[in-house]
């Protein structure tokens, strides 16, 4: 059985239940996990439907794909600095007026 | 209930924060526009992946040709999960494939203009996704639930495409003269656009998305807080912006653009954008193309098989 917390949540593997049907199952589920209404939503699904990747060499890199990851890009804090200081050193200019949302900075950082 | 009572007893649940699933029941004004809407971003999504594939192959290093094509699978892959989240509205695949590549639906006005040169790669990298991704946040809290779980994976995607825009654009601004005069022609061609991209001031009274809480923010706001952000990160590299309205208001805050022209936006999202004829037929192409792909993999032909 499934259960999803809030509506923006996806549903998530928590347990199962032995029934005779659909019908009972999801009974045996609410008694089982949702006594304490931990979710939103609940579904059960027959064990034989579920189909599993199995071999997790099939979740294998076979070449470096670093460039799919955040950290490949650690270092645009530092290029962003070089070239800001590299601008206001050619124009002695100070940075740019900012509204009170954006000087919190950057998102990433 | 009559439909009106079922109305009403809708708009009030969406009044009061409550999100909308796939099978509750839905006024049809509320189920045609959620479709509109989610069809046009993923139109937006597959075709936005053209301009930047057009780089691919002249990327300046092979570090860069993977992180674009990495990139740009992304794009794709957003437009599958959104075209799924709308077929559940009632429209089918191929009726959405069919009537963009026919020009009778509409996608982003940014993605029917002409790249001219790597520059623009780091434009589309860093402000259009970065317009995109004003927009998208906003989207995180839409009254229909399935479109919000997926936006929030396409959020912490575009994130990450965010810093790749950077990434390139820096390398831009510390690099030569000819490299930074690249950033700045393309910032001199894009910045029309990017401003048209968050749409012209809506009437709130009048604006269906707004009064069905699919989109909770105003385009004029979504337009300062691309500004606020961007502005002052593009000033301080030592650009400048093609827009001589455009200031700092130190009583609001905020940054103000200048007088923006909605003509030229109305015709190119009509579809008559300078290359809105050369990217739909190269949908069309592949389209065709593929049509044995997509019977190969239909349900009769692959359990006949």
């Amino acid at each position: 059985m499934f259960q999803q917390k809030g509506h923006q949540d996806p549903f998530v593997h928590v347990g199962s239940v032995t029934a005779p049907d659909a019908h009972m199952a999801l009974a045996y589920a609410k008694e089982c996990f949702f006594r304490r209404r931990e979710g939103r939503d609940l579904w059960v699904v027959k064990r034989s439907h579920v189909h599993h990747l199995g071999d997790p060499s099939m979740l294998d890199q076979i070449t470096d794909k670093s460039y799919r990851y955040p950290e490949a890009y650690r270092g645009v804090v530092g290029k962003r600095e070089a070239a800001k200081a590299k601008v206001a050193a050619m124009t002695g200019a100070g940075p740019a007026p900012r509204s009170a949302a954006s000087t919190a900075g950057d998102e990433y950082e | 209930m009559t439909y009106e009572e079922n109305e009403t007893a809708f708009k009030a649940r969406i009044d009061a924060g409550d999100k909308i699933e796939t099978n509750d029941w839905m006024p049809d004004e509320y189920r045609m526009a959620v479709l509109k809407f989610i069809e046009m971003h993923a139109n937006s999504e597959i075709m936005g992946a053209l301009p930047e594939r057009e780089w691919i192959p002249r990327a300046p290093s092979l570090r860069r040709k993977m992180s674009l094509t990495a990139k740009v699978q992304d794009e794709v892959g957003h437009a599958q999960l959104l075209y799924r989240v709308a077929e559940d509205l009632g429209k089918s695949r191929d009726s959405m494939f069919e009537d963009l590549i026919n020009g009778r639906t509409k996608f982003h006005n940014v993605f029917h203009y002409p790249t001219a040169h790597w520059g623009d790669v780091a434009i589309i990298g860093w402000l259009i996704d970065g317009a995109a991704l004003v927009t998208q946040r906003a989207l995180l809290d839409c009254s229909y639930a399935p479109y919000t779980r997926v936006m929030k994976r396409i959020c912490s995607e575009e994130q990450l495409h965010l810093r790749h825009g950077e990434d390139i654009t820096l390398e831009l601004a510390n690099g030569t003269d000819k490299q930074r005069w690249m950033f700045q022609d393309g910032l001199n061609r894009w910045w029309e656009p990017i401003m048209h991209f968050f749409g012209p001031p809506s009437n709130p009274a009048k604006d269906v998305l707004l009064k069905w809480n699919i989109k909770s923010k105003s385009n004029e706001e979504l337009r300062t807080e691309f500004l606020d952000h961007y502005v002052p990160r593009i000033l301080d590299l030592g650009f400048t912006l093609p827009d001589e309205g455009l200031h700092f208001d130190e009583g609001t805050g905020h940054w103000v653009a200048g007088e923006i022209d909605w003509a030229t936006f109305w015709e190119v999202v009509k579809g008559r954008g300078p290359s809105t004829e050369i990217r739909l037929s190269m949908r069309r192409k592949v389209w065709d193309h593929h049509r044995w792909v997509r019977e190969a993999l239909s349900e009769p032909a692959w359990n006949a098989a």
